[in-house]
């Protein structure tokens, strides 16, 4: 398969980046790794004129325990020997992306930018035209809820649940100002817009709290397959304990909808409390109400709702013993 | 490992060694078919239908002609003639004609300058389609339709074969049995997943000869499609395989894109190369039959195996390939290993408005087998009968026939069975190892190349023939029409040649590419050529070496019966001090008469009943094979990791055990995925998965450490007792997964793949089931949980239960 024509910008700096991607009002991608654009645009899904590669941009590869440059690989996350130190779990999530090969071009950006997925989505051109084409391509409906109105695309970053677990902000700088948003505000339930972004904004990189390390995190992710697989199903749980109560709880679901779930409403209540067996056996069955995975992936909904409470349970059961 | 052919000293034979094209392959040097490039060359590409079923009502290619760029656009009518890798069902035309019958099915061609300028013409070509009724589920094609998907469907009904066997009296076997086992397993279309997609470059030359150089592992009926298509003889038409990327069975038939990259060659007077993608690798397929298969098998109370009764219904999709064959192959190879003397098969294949399905790895046979050997471990279970031990009891011996006369020669089955038994400590730990960890054993039975050629003409016409020339240089040519497709018949040839002359293989050179050079062999499919090409290749290389002796006996006055050819000297047995060297003595022999040439040919002795379809699974020999896999199961997700596979393969004498290992490893991979991970999914008939990311084929996580035991039977045809590696190796691994799955958490699920999902399913149906009961049979483990026996989803349709005993 052929890429489809269109014109390749190297900016150098942040600033010529934002200003070139400002020319092209709707008109540019951003181009980090290219695993998850390219194949996209051979695809021929909504591939733009004008492509602006941040790969010669300078001072998106900073690399600390409190600020992650967008453009740093993910395989430089797994073999970060102060993450390793300090934040295991960016470490740990980075080693379960895709493939080792995808890992070396693969940015952290563009993970957590990945397009969302689903089955009658990413296909060819020919298969698209042999069934009635989504709404997130040529066409203008659903198939997976059919209706008209919403996309449920889901969104299979890995990075992005254990980011949101640890409080991540996003930094992200637009052609008149930058700004930082917590990361999970980002993300929109909504499988075509998918995040909060304004025309033109970069993210550049992401933050992380200061105290993060402090706390005891996790990642786990469902797939068939050890390697390769984009998630079914992400579960990224943080947790402080101080005086065997819960300081802190957050519980993020990912890759079952168009976007990470935080699940603070359900979580809220045990803040403060002890995490017993108890706790954890209602915080797994509270998860399992709040899953709303969709069909558009290999494993049917059925499963990967009924994976939620094992891995919330397994999870909390390992950070709380660990 | 073996006791077997230990008397023939070899020299070459049966060493260890690197395929003789691997530096070619990990080097990346080796030229493949997209590695070709030709002055002038055009490339090509296919518009394929975007409808399941449908009348043709025009093709419009005006505006796509004008695209600059674009040499030539080609649509079906002109090119009527029927092509078919079976004689009996030529079926598919080089570009459709009057309807297309799946998606992805060619309406047109175009060549061009350049991808972009063909696929902008793509784009322009508009095509009227008047949709039909579409059929997708193959039991709808048992039913009579108004419009058939296909001429070759029988009556008004869109089944392409119906295959009635019948052998002892199966009903005498069920009414006397004191047990019976049954099962209705489903399997999942399966795909061959080989790494080089799909690829052809043609050439029209001035002088009116065609040449195609193509992916194929049957260059020879590529050859004959050719030739019937474009109305062309036979010789001016030169087919060329260069090295080929996998195949099994995925390129065994001609196909339509070797016909358009003909015919826009032809029509330009320039090359045309023409490389699919991977999603249209996935919709040619020619995979496994989708198949549903009703199974019973019987047995006495002291698990003698009584009888086999078969029903399957297999899903061809749009073409016949294969079909024919593949429909046998689903019954008749189920017998053996065992001596079961009651079978009957009732076997159909339908079209259905989807891609077509052909021969892969295991012909036929693999979902069968499947079924069978999990029947036998129930009955096992069932009678408190260790399953290797009760498998022991039922093995056919070799030198007999089977019920369905079958001629098995050698046959090293009960030695598989023992050294895998002993090998897993099976006796210890089959039935003993705690909840979520399990055992099983599966056993394998495959041809060890077809009896039967495909083509009746010309009458007597070898299976093979290999031809040997050696001129002053020393080196030896060796000219066979055996695909090497990676299998590694090249290095069969070599080591064969090499082991009758007394050369290394390094002086052996093989030229299996061109059909102008190469005299004919019918192909890399039904596990044949080491068998028939080797003992071609023995036979000529044996006429070499008789000239290179009577040269020695010239040349030292000793009788030429006593020399031998060996480490580049031929050798007087009964005068150690007597040698000649190889060059001398190849110089003596072609003095006055230039250099040797030799031919050798195969073909099968006559075998088999006079009944219909008794050539069906006919084979020279046959292959056995018993593997043990150790599951550990998670019970709380339904994961399976098969993490240690113990496998013993009887192929007869292994010519070079590093090939025999590397082909039961890679069975195992390909096994693997179909009983766990892989299978074309389909929505309303739409193939959902047509990419290696969401068709699971397992990677190197999901593969286990497999200790390989190769059994030597010697088979007495065999080419120094060979038989085949190539596709028996991958029966075993399915049903021995399932089998230890079940020991593992007492469950069994009929429907392959056995994803997480289903398996969690049928675990928690169990541990339902279990609520209620009030002990178990295999009593409780340290979990808490109970193994004990479960079937999940096809057995439960049945009329009774999975497993029956007879009141007395």
């Amino acid at each position: 398969m052929n890429l489809p024509p269109f014109v390749l910008h190297q900016p150098l700096t942040i600033d010529e980046a934002v200003a070139t991607f400002a020319q092209h009002p709707g008109e540019a991608d951003w181009l980090a790794g290219g695993t998850d654009l390219l194949p996209n645009y051979k695809w021929r899904l909504n591939a733009k004129p004008h492509v602006i590669s941040l790969h010669r941009v300078e001072g998106l590869r900073d690399l600390t325990p409190t600020h992650i440059g967008a453009m740093v690989t993910l395989r430089e996350l797994e073999g970060s020997a102060e993450l390793q130190a300090r934040l295991p779990v960016i470490p740990a999530t980075a080693r379960q992306v895709a493939s080792v090969l995808l890992r070396a071009s693969g940015t952290l950006g563009g993970n957590l930018m990945l397009e969302n997925r689903c089955f009658y989505f990413n296909q060819s051109e020919h298969w698209r035209r042999s069934w009635e084409p989504c709404m997130k391509a040529e066409g203008d409906r659903c198939h997976v809820v059919p209706q008209q109105e919403l996309c449920y695309a889901t969104f299979s970053s890995d990075m992005a649940g254990t980011l949101c677990a640890l409080d991540a902000t996003a930094q992200l700088l637009g052609p008149q100002a930058g700004r930082e948003v917590p990361l999970q505000e980002l993300y929109l339930f909504d499988g075509i817009r998918r995040h909060a972004r304004t025309p033109g904004e970069l993210l550049i990189g992401v933050r992380l709290p200061e105290c993060a390390p402090t706390w005891r995190t996790g990642y786990r992710k469902l797939r068939l397959r050890g390697s390769w697989d984009f998630p079914e199903l992400g579960v990224a749980i943080s947790i402080q304990i101080v005086d065997g109560a819960l300081s802190r709880l957050r519980i993020v679901l990912n890759a079952l909808e168009q976007a990470p779930r935080s699940l603070d409403s359900v979580t809220k209540p045990y803040v403060g409390g002890p995490l017993s067996d108890q706790a954890i056996e209602e915080l797994a069955a509270a998860s399992f109400e709040r899953a709303r995975p969709y069909r558009n992936t290999s494993f049917p909904p059925h499963y990967r709702r009924k994976m939620v409470p094992v891995f919330v349970r397994d999870l909390l059961r390992h950070l709380r013993d660990s | 490992m073996s006791r077997h052919g230990a008397h023939h000293p070899r020299s070459v034979v049966g060493k260890r060694m690197p395929l003789v094209d691997a530096r070619r392959k990990v080097t990346g040097s080796g030229v493949y078919t997209e590695d070709i490039y030709l002055p002038n060359m055009l490339v090509a590409r296919i518009l394929r239908s975007t409808q399941h079923h449908a009348r043709i009502i025009s093709i419009d290619t005006t505006e796509a002609i004008e695209v600059p760029g674009v040499a030539a656009v080609i649509t079906g009518a002109e090119y009527p003639n029927k092509f078919g890798v079976i004689p009996i069902s030529k079926d598919e035309t080089a570009l459709a004609t009057e309807k297309v019958v799946y998606v992805g099915d060619v309406v047109c061609a175009i060549a061009g300058s350049d991808l972009y300028a063909v696929e902008e013409a793509l784009a322009k070509v508009k095509v009227a389609y008047e949709p039909l009724p579409a059929y997708h589920k193959p039991e709808e094609s048992l039913e009579e339709v108004p419009e058939k998907i296909h001429p070759l469907g029988i009556g008004k009904t869109n089944i392409h074969r119906m295959v009635d066997q019948d052998f002892g009296d199966i009903e005498q076997a069920k009414r006397s049995a004191a047990i019976t086992a049954r099962g209705r397993f489903t399997f999942q279309g399966v795909t061959h997943g080989f790494t080089e997609p799909h690829a052809v470059v043609a050439r029209y030359e001035v002088d009116g000869r065609l040449t195609v150089w193509t992916a194929t592992q049957v260059p020879h009926y590529v050859h004959r499609a050719l030739s019937e298509v474009l109305g062309i003889q036979m010789h001016r038409i030169r087919v060329v395989k260069p090295m080929v990327g996998g195949g099994f069975g995925g390129k065994s038939d001609p196909f339509p894109h070797e016909m358009a990259a003909a015919i826009l060659s032809m029509r330009t007077g320039r090359p045309v190369k023409l490389v699919f993608d991977r999603e249209e690798v996935f919709l040619t397929n020619h995979g496994r039959h989708p198949t549903s298969t009703r199974m019973e098998m019987t047995a006495s109370e002291d698990g003698k195996l009584t009888g086999l009764d078969i029903e399957a219904l297999i899903d061809g999709g749009a073409w016949s390939s294969f079909g024919v064959i593949s429909t046998y192959y689903n019954g008749v190879l189920s017998v053996a290993p065992y001596d079961i003397p009651n079978f009957r098969y009732k076997g159909r294949r339908v079209f259905t408005n989807k891609p077509p399905s052909g021969a892969m790895r295991g012909h036929g046979a693999v979902n069968s087998r499947f079924a069978a050997e999990t029947l036998v471990d129930m009955i096992a279970n069932e009678l408190g009968i260790d399953p290797i031990q009760l498998r022991l009891r039922n093995l056919i011996p070799p030198y007999t026939d089977t019920v369905n006369h079958f001629r098995i020669t050698s046959n090293g089955i009960a030695e598989c069975l023992e050294v895998v038994r002993k090998a897993s400590d099976w006796d210890s730990r089959h039935g003993n190892l705690p909840y979520g960890e399990g055992l099983g054993i599966g056993c394998g039975f495959y041809i060890s190349g077809s009896a039967l050629p495909i083509h009746w003409d010309p009458a007597r016409f070898p299976q093979s023939t290999v031809h040997i020339k050696i001129d002053m240089d020393g080196g030896v040519t060796v000219h066979t029409g055996a695909a090497e497709i990676g299998q590694g018949s090249d290095t069969v040839a070599a080591q064969v040649v090499a082991e009758v002359l007394g050369l290394p293989t390094s002086m052996i050179h093989v030229k299996a590419q061109d059909t102008d050079l190469a005299p004919v062999d019918l192909g890399s499919y039904s596990s044949r050529v080491t068998f028939m090409m080797g003992n071609a290749a023995r036979r000529a290389a044996e006429q070499v070496r008789d000239e290179l002796t009577a040269a020695a006996a010239r040349l030292t006055g000793y009788a030429a019966e006593l020399f031998t050819l060996e480490d580049g000297t031929a050798h007087c047995r009964s005068r150690p001090a007597v040698q000649v060297p190889y060059m001398r003595v190849l110089h003596e022999a072609i003095a006055d008469r230039g250099a040797l040439v030799a031919k050798g040919c195969y073909r099968s002795p006559p075998m088999g009943g006079s009944f219909k379809g008794a050539a069906a699974g006919l084979a020279p020999a046959y292959s056995f094979s018993a593997y043990v896999a150790h599951v550990r199961v998670e019970p709380q997700s339904g994961f399976v990791h098969c993490d240690k596979v113990w496998a013993a393969h009887d192929c007869g004498k292994a010519l070079n055990p590093l090939a025999v290992e590397g082909q039961i490893e890679g069975s195992i991979h390909m096994g693997l995925g179909q009983v766990l991970s892989e299978g074309m999914r389909y929505h309303k008939g739409q193939l959902l998965n047509p990419s290696l990311l969401d068709y699971k084929i397992p990677t190197p996580f999901e593969m286990p450490d497999v200790e390989v035991f190769i059994v030597e039977s010697d088979d007495p045809e065999g080419p120094f007792g060979a038989k085949e590696a190539g596709e028996g190796p991958l029966l075993p691994i399915l049903p021995a997964v399932g089998n230890a799955i079940f020991d593992a958490v007492g469950v069994r699920v009929f429907d392959l793949p056995i994803t997480p999902d289903r398996l969690l399913k049928a675990i928690e149906e169990q541990g339902a089931a279990d609520a209620t009961a009030t002990s178990s049979k295999q009593g409780s483990t340290a979990t808490g949980r109970t193994k004990r026996g479960y079937v999940a989803g096809g057995a439960t349709d049945e009329p009774g239960p999975a497993l029956s005993r007879n009141q007395r």
